[in-house]
């Protein structure tokens, strides 16, 4: 039984009276001590379907339109708010792409860390204290004994973002979600912080949902990857087999593109044009404006997801791999 | 953070120089000469004369000034022309009044409007907010003086369970049940200051809700009052203290109009009626004083603002 | 009409502030018609109808000098409007000024905003009250007087928006074209500043209703005989338990004309420039 079991989700946002679908029939898995990547532009529905998995949409425009979601073996959506409310920072954590907000600037971190252990394992403030202690030493965070008494704006974004992950890891979860965790900040640190998660995924067995924009970092560091665009998976495989056989011309893309220095790109140099906004009706494939392969049926008809080898699934009239 | 309350009142000393040379000026800006202006129109022309010599009139204006703030800083803020007594006497009779009835309003002020506020943003969009974020504008709208009348007709005339005007001292007979006096003026006064306080707090809990700390904290799992409370509401009080001075401002003003309704021997309405008798002195004082306690509350404020925002009290 | 077209759609979906939009525009009417809208003369006296209760012909009844409260009512949105414009007038032009000026050229404004400092360490009531006894009760001093007290504020406001405004990059380019100061400041800082200038200019006509009706009642405002809302108050309220209607009814249009400014200011002010919005406090 897989870890977390997605299946069709569907994703709209309202606005005014009418619901815009922004996720669409996306599937993923994730087994237990696996790590899967999620890849796109900004827009594409990544951190929506994140935030889905994690339960944080509700108060927010956007609504689950369709499909199941279980995690170990639970229909997440057939729990009551508190339920999982219980489940979050417990089970699974998240971790968000801006260290420098995403930190309460009127409390010390290790009180900030402590709020979740003493929620979920309602242990005492001293011993609570030691286990924030621990974490902070477990994220490398030079004199654990000094930073445990700091604001967060007397620390960088790279010992934040550690602060954060020390905070997700609290009640070690069985699932972390990390959304862009390493996009603000500086490039020599944003290596330190993926290492360093990767090692505590191998130390404490953990699965991890990692979000990017840039398909280099996940190729490093997932065991497999799902490409999406406009709110649909268009390629999913194992990392391997997406690396050597790479078959929607996105993929390719994204590949070819350089990593922008912009925090969230808009679009990529490889790809020309940009991607549509949500209102804007793209008969056929959704992708075709910008695709260098695309003939006269990609305009007028939707493609649907093929499985081009055992485990690895495409959504294009004409995938690369296979003409090639 | 001592460094910083100390550099906050060595600012403020400036503002107080200037606004107390305001309030001195005040007095050789009424046509005629002010020694008679002080005295009233009963003086003899020897007590003028007098007055002059010891106010230094024929001296340049800032030596006046040099005079009368040496005076002031000893306490002595002249003598009322019409109860002739020493101003400062005249101002302390009316203290006690003046801050019952602020403190009552206080109490009013935090236990109606903080959980009002709070609510109203957290419901934001629900017809629980739109009801208390509507009626807080409503209240807002409301002259003071005719609340206070139809409290008087509602809650004294018609149903007799507050006295409808006065206020005995604390301690005359009836003691502490002497505050009865003051529920209605303290209900009239806090209630445009605490619509004010509502519509602040939700439009700061608002703001800081949107902000990424608090996604941060609904992932803990927390309850969503607990992210409510420490999390929204508690950053959002740093905004909220911020104008907090201004509340204290239109809380002075309305007292004014409060005390003069229901007839209370406060600060407020000795300023009114000094007004209308001309009694200069007293307007001066009570002026100068109000004033110096505003900037007071002001410097309160900003250390407070200090002290909840721990980005401000290490710069 | 091309105005009307144009602020249309900030009162789409918010219907109360359509309400009060439509409430002002009742008041602006009454002001203008006034000596043909009133049924009777504001000011005759008529002891034979004193304290007479709401009822034809005289619909809100009449005062305890016998006059007649609806013409009295009309007469008094003269003086709302009078009031509200003038002390909106004096605030945003002397506190503009000073606000932009201020912020454009550094020294002056050292110092000028010292001196706003100065008066708004004066609470607006005491200050209106102080500056009141200085002068005579009139019309026009009262206006003054309490456009004054909004000037600070307002030059306060205007400072920080000019302020943010000014590191902009149009200005930056204007400097570059040539453009003089004069230019820069009232062609290209000033248009900028004209829509959040609306919504503060709500407020304060909305806190000058306030303001002028408790001066009223304190007997420091508007001459007791002229018609005034806040006069009508102040004269009547003795009579309050025998004349309840009294009090009611000019009650009534202040709460009625704050309100709906207050909720004509609210909607503009959402759709004004983010980064003002919370330089304009409001209700």
């Amino acid at each position: 039984m897989a870890l977390l079991d997605i299946r069709d989700l569907d994703l709209s946002i309202a606005r005014g009276s009418e619901l815009l679908p922004v996720v669409q029939g996306v599937s993923l898995t994730v087994e237990e001590d696996e790590s899967l990547g999620i890849v796109g532009e900004s827009g594409c529905g990544k951190s929506l379907t994140a935030l889905a998995i994690m339960g944080l949409l509700e108060g927010s425009a956007v609504r689950i339109a369709g499909g199941s979601m279980h995690f170990q073996g639970q229909d997440l959506l057939a729990l009551s708010p508190g339920e999982r409310r219980r489940m979050m920072g417990d089970q699974m954590a998240m971790i968000f792409q801006e260290p420098m907000t995403s930190l309460n600037p009127v409390y010390r971190v290790g009180d900030q860390i402590m709020e979740a252990i003493i929620q979920h394992r309602g242990m005492s403030r001293k011993r609570a204290r030691e286990r924030a202690l621990d974490l902070l030493d477990l994220v490398r965070i030079p004199d654990p004994i000094r930073r445990i008494d700091s604001f967060p704006h007397q620390m960088s974004g790279g010992q934040r973002q550690r602060v954060m992950i020390a905070m997700a890891l609290a009640c070690d979860p069985k699932l972390l979600i990390a959304d862009e965790p390493t996009t603000a900040l500086d490039v020599t640190v944003q290596k330190d912080v993926l290492e360093l998660m990767l090692g505590l995924q191998r130390r404490t067995g953990m699965s991890i949902v990692l979000i990017s924009h840039d398909l280099g970092v996940i190729a490093e560091t997932c065991d497999k990857v799902a490409v999406m665009y406009r709110g649909r998976i268009v390629e999913q495989a194992s990392t391997s087999e997406l690396l050597s056989n790479m078959s929607h011309p996105y993929t390719l893309g994204l590949l070819g593109s350089i990593p922008a220095l912009d925090h969230d790109v808009e679009w990529l140099d490889a790809i020309p044009g940009r991607v549509p906004t949500l209102d804007e009706v793209v008969p056929g494939c959704a992708f075709h404006p910008r695709c260098f392969a695309a003939e006269g049926s990609c305009r007028t008809v939707d493609p649907v997801a093929a499985a081009i080898s055992p485990a690895h699934f495409v959504r294009c009239h004409f995938p690369q791999g296979s003409t090639t | 953070m001592l460094i910083y309350a100390l550099n906050r009142v060595l600012t403020l000393v400036p503002t107080l120089l200037a606004a107390s040379f305001l309030v001195f000026i005040f007095i050789h800006l009424i046509p005629g000469d002010p020694a008679s202006i002080l005295l009233g129109d009963t003086a003899t022309p020897e007590e003028v004369a007098e007055l002059s010599r010891e106010l230094g009139l024929d001296e340049p204006l800032w030596t006046q000034y040099v005079l009368w703030l040496g005076n002031v800083l000893q306490g002595d803020l002249g003598t009322s022309v019409f109860f002739r007594e020493p101003v400062l006497s005249v101002i302390a009779d009316g203290a006690e009044t003046s801050i019952l009835l602020a403190t009552m309003t206080m109490f009013w002020i935090v236990t109606f409007g903080v959980p009002i506020g709070i609510v109203s943003a957290t419901r934001h969009g629900s017809w629980i907010d739109q009801a208390t974020s509507g009626g807080a504008m409503l209240f807002a709208s409301v002259p003071t003086f005719w609340l206070g009348l139809y409290l008087i007709l509602i809650f004294s005339v018609g149903l007799g369970w507050f006295p409808s005007s006065g206020f005995p001292s604390l301690a005359d007979e009836g003691g502490a049940s002497n505050l009865r006096y003051l529920v209605l003026p303290s209900l009239t006064l806090a209630a445009p200051n605490a619509a004010l306080i509502i519509r602040l707090i939700r439009a700061s809990m608002l703001d800081v809700s949107r902000e990424d700390h608090v996604r941060t904290a609904r992932a803990k799992g927390l309850h969503p009052a607990r992210v409510a409370i420490k999390h929204i509401f508690r950053n959002a009080l740093i905004a909220v203290s911020a104008a907090f001075g201004f509340t204290f401002a239109a809380l002075v003003s309305e007292a004014v109009v409060t005390e003069t309704v229901f007839s209370l021997p406060g600060i407020g309405r000795l300023v009114v009626q000094s007004v209308l008798r001309r009694d200069y002195p007293v307007i001066q004082g009570v002026i100068l004083i109000i004033v110096v306690f505003y900037m007071a509350i002001n410097l309160l404020v900003d250390l407070a603002y200090a002290s909840l925002d721990p980005r401000v009290s290490l710069k | 009409m091309n105005v009307l077209l144009s602020i249309a759609p900030i009162f789409r979906g918010r219907g109360l502030a359509t309400v009060g939009m439509c409430w002002l525009l009742v008041v602006g009417i009454a002001a203008i018609g006034a000596p043909l809208l009133a049924p009777f003369d504001p000011l005759e006296f008529d002891p034979f109808i004193r304290l007479s209760e709401p009822g034809w012909p005289h619909l809100f009844g009449t005062d305890h000098f016998g006059r007649d409260s609806l013409s009295r009512a009309i007469y008094g949105a003269r003086m709302a409007i009078l009031i509200g414009s003038g002390s909106v007038l004096i605030a945003l032009v002397a506190g503009g000024l000073i606000g932009m000026l201020s912020a454009y050229f550094v020294r002056l404004g050292h110092l000028l905003m010292r001196i706003v400092d100065v008066l708004m360490a004066f609470p607006a009531l005491l200050l209106a009250l102080v500056l009141m006894t200085l002068l005579e009760r009139s019309v026009l001093n009262t206006v003054i007087v309490i456009g004054i007290v909004y000037a600070t504020t307002t030059a306060r406001i205007v400072f920080g928006m000019t302020l943010k405004l000014k590191r902009d990059v149009f200005v930056d380019a204007a400097i570059c074209s040539g453009a003089g100061n004069t230019s820069i400041l009232f062609r290209h800082i000033l248009p900028n500043l004209m829509s959040p200038m609306l919504v503060q200019a709500s407020f304060i006509f909305a806190f000058a209703q306030l303001q002028a009706a408790a001066l009223d009642f304190l007997g420091l405002g508007l001459p007791p005989e002229v018609p005034s809302w806040g006069n009508m108050l102040s004269e009547e309220r003795v009579y309050v338990t025998r004349a309840p209607w009294l009090l009611i009814f000019p009650g009534a249009l202040i709460i009625l004309s704050v309100f709906s400014m207050n909720l004509v200011g609210d909607a503009l002010r959402d759709n004004i420039d983010p980064r003002f919005k919370d330089d304009i406090a409001g209700v």
